[in-house]
């Protein structure tokens, strides 16, 4: 994987995401032509993008979309939600391709295919208008008046011809009129003469004259069929050339060329090649369906679509000569019901077409030199990409920093302790004040640069909510806050999961049907709000929907059958906390399994996931009126503060988020209970663990004095106390994750170093106490 | 006959109005000899079915036409 294809890959995805949102905005606040303009934008330089990587499937899905969207900037076509679907499809095609393209430097073979799938479907949805239509119809008179980008003829004409028109384009005294004169074959035996025609065009700029269909040998040659093409450019009005062309409508297309269109169309460069390779790709793909289909006992529906087909594309090619034959063929074949004669036509436009590519293809080539050098300024990111693998050495490198900075508070404490030099102490300790000071700043600086906005995690969802709210047949408005809202891109990534499963669960059970919200006195459109802030030092992200709120008896009832607690317990249960129940494993509200949120996670995931970075999620909700899930996490994770503590003659760090307090206690506090010691601390009975008994290691011989040290810690809301032999230190550490053979050790969140070089084993205190 | 070789016999000649009719014979003399130059410096008018056959043969041209407009807007294409 080189740089240009990293480049392609990321700049890809920001391109699928950009226009994924504002398809998504077009379609819930309707049509703004500075939208479509920008996503077609987007899908034209993600064209671009994927003709230098040489992606030709890509490009060809690409190029179908960008015609569509142009035809909707044009006003030619509304933006229906079926094209908003299919145009958003064609963006998650892309994305997969993207995905394949990362992971093997190429697509997967089967993307011809697919790429043919998904342009036949967008030019389906085109075709009403660009394809069937004859040429010259009024539509297009009235098409092009707007700025929108002009078919890819007139592009293409406009770019060879360049030199006889920009002198115009930059006196800029008004647009300018396109056209595309066709004559019928048999034109010279009716006396017409075509150049007599377009002599009369008034402002001519341009004229270019050439073969439809690939000259002959002269032998062959038939002097009286007219063979040509005259297309040109001209500043004449629109009306002035469709009354010169009255007679010949049929033969020709006039197009508005808007100025601005003439000078953007230095942006655009080789579509037409990639239309070539597509008509090219849809008549083989009915020669194939026709001979799969010749065994067939109802031949004459297919016959008809494939005909149908290939003279479209043919069409869409600028072969309405092409397209007639593949007609007249399909009639044949359906009156004799068979195929072969279809099957003959298909093979002699595709030959025809063939000899036509290399031609346009090199002339392509020349004119798209330069039009890709003039591409208009983009406004210019000035951020930097930078490789994650970099950031994380810094990050480690920085870590490492703090780490030989404790090392000096060490030497300070023997200076004092074992040579007795106090002032040499302090002066090592004022050094050491210095580098703590720099190193934390510096830690902190490099940190920022992992910082992320949450909004990459959150744009994924306004697609989601519309896709999944259309399956179930609701409607819900999604809504974010705080997307700008930054945390450290290991917590943003981590996020995507448990948020994905919140919102399934709040599109699926929290909001109601329209009927029933309407007769609950509800508005019928829900609301999910994903909102997003800043509480201290920690990420708050929720997610909260106007839906029917969880109800505790129903909670309790299926805690009871799952056997989730004990009856008891779960009796003594206020309501509040019986709904933190959907975060137990084994739990899920809705019995029957749906395709939406019943795939086996539960809220238990979520809630372990949030945890394993350190965060917490809680649940508050209000019968009837709706549910918040809230999460809350570390800013980031990368540092954590920790607590050095002495048990059975070993250290250990324990997280100090888990720790709400450390208790010494007399041993009149303690009372056995069961065979468990424990003692009451504010009206509640902590039972006591010893973390040496927990390590299975010997307990240390009982201290002199009576007291003995507990951590009071809160994990999954269960209270224990830990008891330890002593407290040492409390430290910032930059964790590193167990490796090699102790990689799967159970019962340890990493280890970090010591001041003193030594290597400490940090707990994870959840699994240590279950 | 508007169109014909001249007096050497190496060279076609366009001369005057060139209609319709003329597309045959133009095209017999381009088949009869190959890489026979085409001067139509004399061609006041050209019509289409003419021009046709001399974007199919693409003779060596001996110019400007005479024809004002084909040689501004057409000759162009013949380069």
């Amino acid at each position: 994987m080189n740089a240009l294809h990293e480049q392609f890959i990321a700049e890809a995805r920001e391109l699928i995401h950009q226009a994924t949102d504002d398809l998504i905005a077009v379609e819930r606040e309707g049509f703004a032509p500075e939208r479509i303009d920008r996503v077609f934008r987007a899908f034209h330089t993600l064209k671009g993008s994927a003709g230098v990587v040489e992606l030709p499937a890509m490009g060809v899905t690409l190029h179908a979309a960008e015609d569509l969207l142009a035809a909707i900037h044009a006003g030619k076509l509304e933006a229906s939600p079926a094209i908003i679907d299919q145009a958003l499809a064609c963006l998650d095609q892309v994305a997969r391709w993207v995905d394949d393209f990362e992971a093997g430097a190429s697509l997967p073979p089967h993307a011809g295919e697919e790429a043919r799938a998904m342009a036949g479907a967008l030019r389906h949805l085109l075709s009403p208008t660009e394809t069937e239509a004859p040429a010259g119809s009024d539509r297009e008179v009235s098409a092009t008046a707007t700025a929108g980008a002009p078919p890819a003829w007139v592009s293409r004409l406009i770019e060879s011809q360049r030199r006889q028109i920009t002198g115009h384009i930059d006196d800029a005294r008004g647009d300018l009129v396109a056209f595309s004169y066709e004559p019928d074959r048999g034109c010279f035996f009716n006396g017409d003469d075509p150049l007599q025609l377009i002599r009369q065009v008034p402002g001519l700029l341009a004229l270019q004259v050439d073969a439809r269909e690939p000259w002959p040998a002269l032998a062959e040659l038939d002097p009286f069929a007219c063979n040509l093409r005259l297309q040109g450019i001209a500043t004449g009005r629109h009306a002035e050339l469709a009354n010169i062309f009255r007679l010949v409508p049929d033969q020709v297309r006039i197009v508005d060329v808007p100025l601005a269109a003439a000078r953007r169309d230095q942006e655009r460069d080789a579509g037409e090649s990639d239309a070539a390779g597509l008509v090219r790709a849809v008549l083989a793909e009915q020669r194939q369906v026709l001979l799969v289909a010749d065994q067939d006992e109802d031949i004459s529906g297919r016959l008809g679509a494939a005909a149908r087909a290939a003279a479209n594309a043919l069409r869409y090619g600028l072969r309405p000569d092409l397209a007639e034959d593949i007609e007249r063929a399909g009639v044949a074949a359906l009156s004799a019901r068979s195929a072969a004669a279809l099957l003959s036509a298909l093979e002699q436009a595709l030959a025809a077409l063939v000899g036509d590519a290399p031609a346009g293809d090199s002339g392509l080539a020349v004119a798209s030199g330069p039009a890709r050098a003039q591409e208009p300024e983009r406004p210019a990111s000035r951020a930097l990409r930078v490789d994650e693998v970099k950031i994380d050495a810094l990050v480690n490198l920085a870590g490492e920093l703090i780490v030989a900075k404790n090392g000096i508070a060490h030497l300070a404490k023997r200076l004092q302790d074992e040579v007795g030099d106090h002032d040499l102490a302090r002066a090592v300790r004022r050094e050491h004040d210095t580098i703590e000071r720099l190193a934390g700043e510096m830690h902190a600086a490099i940190l920022q640069l992992r910082m992320v906005p949450v909004a990459q995690v959150f744009r994924s969802f306004p697609r989601l909510v519309r896709d999944m709210s259309q399956r179930l047949e609701k409607k819900v408005r999604l809504v974010t806050h705080g997307e700008t809202t930054e945390s450290d891109k290991a917590v943003v990534d981590r996020l995507f999961e448990p948020l994905l499963h919140l919102v399934r669960n709040a599109l699926d059970h929290g909001i109601e049907s329209p009927e029933q919200r309407r007769s609950a006195g509800k508005d019928e459109g829900a609301t999910i709000t994903m909102q997003a802030s800043r509480v201290g030092d920690r990420l708050v992200v929720e997610v909260v929907d106007d839906g029917r709120g969880i109800d505790p008896a129903i909670v309790r009832r299926r805690a009871r059958e799952r056997g989730i607690i004990a009856d008891d317990e779960l009796a003594a249960l206020p309501d509040e906390q019986v709904i933190d129940l959907i975060f137990s494993a084994g739990f899920s509200t809705v019995a029957e399994v749906s395709d939406i949120s019943g795939r086996g996670v539960g809220m238990d995931v979520v809630r372990a996931t949030v945890e394993r970075i350190g965060g917490r999620a809680s649940v508050m909700s209000r019968l009837g009126a709706g549910t918040t899930v809230r999460l809350d996490l570390p800013m980031n994770i990368a540092v954590s503060r920790i607590m050095v503590v002495e048990a059975g003659g070993q250290m250990f760090g324990i997280p100090m988020d888990a720790v709400t307090e450390t208790v010494r206690l007399g041993r009149e506090r303690i009372s056995r209970i069961k065979n468990n010691d424990g003692f009451v601390l504010r009206d509640r009975v902590v039972p006591i663990c010893s973390l040496a008994e927990l390590m299975k290691l010997p307990a240390a011989p009982t201290p002199a004095a009576d007291t003995r040290l507990v951590l009071v810690t809160e994990i999954s809301g269960k209270v224990t106390a830990l008891e330890v032999d002593a407290i040492q230190d409390r430290l910032e550490v930059v964790l590193k994750p167990l490796q090699g053979l102790l990689a799967n050790a159970r019962g340890y969140a990493g280890t970090t170093l010591l001041g003193d070089g030594r290597v400490l084993l940090v707990l994870d205190l959840k699994e240590v106490l279950q | 006959m508007s169109v014909r070789r001249d007096d050497g016999g190496t060279t076609i000649l366009l001369v005057g109005k060139c209609p319709v009719e003329d597309a045959e014979p133009l095209l017999q003399l381009l088949q009869a000899t190959p890489g026979a130059p085409l001067d139509w410096t004399k061609c006041s008018h050209l019509h289409t079915a003419v021009l046709q056959v001399i974007l199919a043969g693409r003779p060596a041209l001996i110019g400007p036409c005479g024809d004002p407009w084909v040689e501004q807007w057409v000759a162009a294409n013949l380069l």
